[in-house]
């Protein structure tokens, strides 16, 4: 074949190892395959929907943290409740002995009086501005006093339970509705008030009643608390697996994009190399001709 | 045989020498030329004359010159190169709406995740007012991101549009240069003679016109008869029909033929097809899912907002503003209310209920009626802007290397060879020197037919 001029060639040759080149150089300072698009548009679709789930892992990460704290501080108020109410158990039997007098009784019932408003506090308890057991009323104060309740007390808030997601088929309950735990079951607040009216009127036998419906308003309230508890092992686990699974997310992004630094730099020393070499041959062919050797 | 008809035989060849150092110096000359065909210088014997039984060769005679060129590789090479513009006419306008869908802190996929995290984390705390503040900024934040995507497809339609009318006025001032060259050239080829560099000249303009458009070429007694690839005449003769651009009533340029019959659909190939192309059918098809994606994807989150109650206890109204109908809606999607209180977060009415959070939240993984859910519907449409790139590039990439080829071929033909052109600079100078010589020598000869004579005499 004739070759009537090898420029052409060479500036094709010398701009396709250049870009090579460049290709490799960019995927070595950005540690990226896919740097627009078009590099890989198969990735590029897959990226945007692992993008979405990582958002979606980190919003349910930090949902499941505000219901954990939530929840801790319900337990927390609730573990008050167990305590005053086995106080206020062991009051009543003391209150019981009918070797006391009315003095006496008169002293324990004031005592009860202030486990019942401690109790009524811990009901009336807030997390972050809302209260934590009045349904999803959470701006109203749950149990507020009313002469007119047998129990001294009413209910202001309602029974909804708040469902928080944590996971994309996983729902927890995020607060606990004041009706199901004090009154529903057995009334806390109302044989926390029997008991005082009890001792206040001197009968042995209605202490006794009292203290005995306290016992069941304790067991009620520990069952409670063990659904709160079972909830919150269940956010504990989820915590972790929502950890692996945003891990699992993040390297699988890379994957999508991301390029093996080691091949990476190989494929740029290999580009290096093979642009030199088309330089240096361009400079050996490039300028000889005839008329060199002619002189 | 005469000492004159000798004479007359090296003043031949002084002449056909000369002629041929032209030729040799012409091709020198134009080494660099771009479309320039390298010339040959055409030599024959003249006829011999007899002598009694003897025939005398009578020396050579300079017939012209010679382009050497070929047709089919010319054609070949038109071919490709509108290919090749058309890809590369995609690839610059596609590219440049590749931003627009990759992936950053303001591209559609990663504010619509932002809205969901931002009604997610109300449900922990549904009176919180910063946290109905978040879902309001992250609702707007979507809406920046479909207006941002919708207006950048439509400004490339609007400079699409330019190209277009830019591309049709080449056209129309190629297609005269061309018709203009027609009568000279058809007059050279009747009367036997070489293209020449006039034939370069047309090609060369015939190339610049398929970097435009696809062309089809006859060859023809008044010279090459073009017209589009539909066959839409360009130019007959000596004669050019200008094709013309008028504003069709979707607000795109509309390219006519002479007699005013809209051919913008027929048109294929070259920077005026792969334009067409990018504009009416890529970006067109683009610009209508975006808006399907924003109307239907509206049309769930205000029916999940209808299901349940804001803050204040009313019935969930519309939380996005659509456009009656789909057209337009990616570019006219808009918040119906920035009152943080308006995002129906309540299943019963509470201010505190997050029960119709979840449904909101649904329109996430539920699919929307044209198929897919929302995310997976971007997904797609990244999907296709990527591809339309990389499909546009592979083909720039592949005609760039068959285009080289054919030049190589062609270069190999017609292009000039410093190298080769230096030898014949030796063989002709030599040559003209033998001649020269023989001049000379039968001057001297003559000199000694003069002198003969004289010398007897004295």
């Amino acid at each position: 074949m004739r070759v009537a001029n090898p420029v052409a060639d060479m500036q094709y040759n010398i701009q396709q190892s250049e870009q090579s080149l460049s290709t490799a150089l960019q995927q070595v300072s950005t540690s990226k395959r896919v740097n627009q698009i078009s590099d890989d548009p198969v990735a590029s679709a897959n990226m945007v929907r692992s993008l979405a789930d990582s958002a979606c892992v980190d919003s349910y990460t930090s949902n499941n943290n505000q219901t954990l704290a939530r929840l801790q501080s319900a337990d927390s108020a609730l573990s008050s409740v167990v305590t005053a109410l086995n106080q206020a158990i062991t009051l009543g039997t003391q209150g019981a002995d009918s070797t006391l007098s009315d003095s006496d009784r008169q002293g324990i019932a004031e005592q009860v009086q202030g486990i019942l408003s401690s109790v009524v506090a811990q009901a009336n308890s807030k997390y972050q501005g809302n209260y934590v057991f009045a349904g999803s009323a959470t701006g109203t104060m749950p149990f507020t006093a009313d002469a007119s309740s047998p129990t001294g007390y009413v209910y202001n808030g309602n029974s909804t339970v708040n469902l928080v997601q944590v996971g994309a088929s996983t729902s927890v309950a995020s607060n606990v509705a004041g009706d199901t735990v004090f009154t529903a079951g057995a009334d806390v607040i109302g044989s926390l008030t029997n008991l005082v009216t009890a001792l206040q009127s001197g009968s042995v036998t209605d202490i006794g009643t009292a203290a005995t419906a306290i016992s069941t308003a304790l067991n009620y309230v520990g069952q409670q608390r063990v659904s709160i508890d079972s909830s919150i092992s269940e956010l504990n686990s989820q915590d972790t697996y929502l950890s692996q699974e945003s891990v699992t997310l993040s390297s699988q992004q890379t994957a999508l994009v991301g390029v093996d630094l080691a091949t990476a730099a190989t494929n740029l020393s290999q580009a290096e190399t093979t642009h030199s070499a088309v330089l240096a041959a361009a400079a050996k062919v490039l300028p000889v001709t005839l008329l060199d050797y002619l002189k | 045989m005469s000492l004159n008809a000798s004479l007359s035989i090296a003043v031949q060849s002084l002449l056909a020498d000369s002629g041929a150092l032209q030729a040799t110096n012409n091709n020198i000359a134009n080494a660099n030329t771009v479309g320039y065909t390298r010339e040959t210088v055409v030599l024959q014997e003249s006829d011999p004359s007899m002598q009694g039984d003897l025939s005398v060769g009578q020396g050579v005679v300079l017939q012209g010159f010679q382009s050497v060129r070929s047709e089919v590789l010319q054609r070949q090479i038109e071919v490709q190169t509108q290919q090749q513009s058309a890809a590369d006419a995609q690839v610059s306008s596609l590219s440049e709406i590749e931003p627009v869908f990759t992936t950053s802190t303001q591209d559609i996929g990663t504010q619509m995740s932002a809205l969901f995290t931002s009604i997610s984390s109300l449900s922990t705390d549904p009176t919180s007012s910063s946290l109905r503040q978040g879902v309001i900024s992250a609702g707007q934040n979507l809406v920046t991101a479909f207006h941002s995507a919708s207006s950048a497809l439509t400004a490339q339609q609007t400079g699409l549009n330019t190209q277009v009318t830019q591309d049709v006025s080449q056209i129309n001032q190629l297609a005269q240069q061309i018709a203009a060259l027609n009568p000279q050239l058809a007059a050279m080829k009747q009367s036997g003679q070489d293209g020449g560099t006039l034939q370069d000249k047309q090609d060369q303009l015939v190339l610049s016109l398929s970097k435009l458009t696809s062309v089809s070429i006859t060859q023809t007694d008044t010279g090459e008869t073009i017209s589009t690839g539909n066959g839409t005449p360009l130019v007959v003769g000596a004669n050019s029909y200008a094709l013309q651009t008028s504003m069709g009533t979707n607000g795109m340029q509309d390219v006519k033929d002479s007699a005013g019959t809209d051919i913008t659909s027929t048109l294929s190939g070259g920077d005026l097809g792969g334009t067409i192309q990018t504009r009416d059918q890529a970006i067109a098809g683009l610009q209508s899912q975006l808006d399907t994606l924003a109307s239907q994807f509206g049309a769930a989150f205000n029916a999940a907002q209808a299901q349940g109650y804001t803050q204040s206890g009313s019935a969930g109204g519309d939380f996005f503003t659509l456009p009656s109908g789909v057209a337009g809606a990616a570019n006219s999607i808009a918040l119906a209310s920035t009152d943080p209180a308006s995002i129906a977060a309540s299943s019963d009415g509470s201010a505190g209920s997050d029960g119709n959070l979840s449904n909101l939240s649904a329109v996430q993984s539920t699919a929307l009626p044209s198929g897919q859910t929302p995310t997976d519907t971007y997904a797609g449409l990244v999907y296709q802007v990527g591809s339309l790139t990389a499909n546009a590039t592979a083909e720039s990439t592949a005609t760039a290397a068959s285009l080289l080829q054919l030049n190589d071929q062609l270069s190999s033909l017609s292009g000039v060879s410093i190298d080769e052109e230096s030898t014949n600079l030796i063989r002709y100078q030599q040559a003209y020197e033998a001649a020269a010589r023989v001049v000379s020598t039968i001057s001297s000869m003559f000199d000694v037919a003069m002198s003969m004579g004289t010398n007897a005499a004295s």
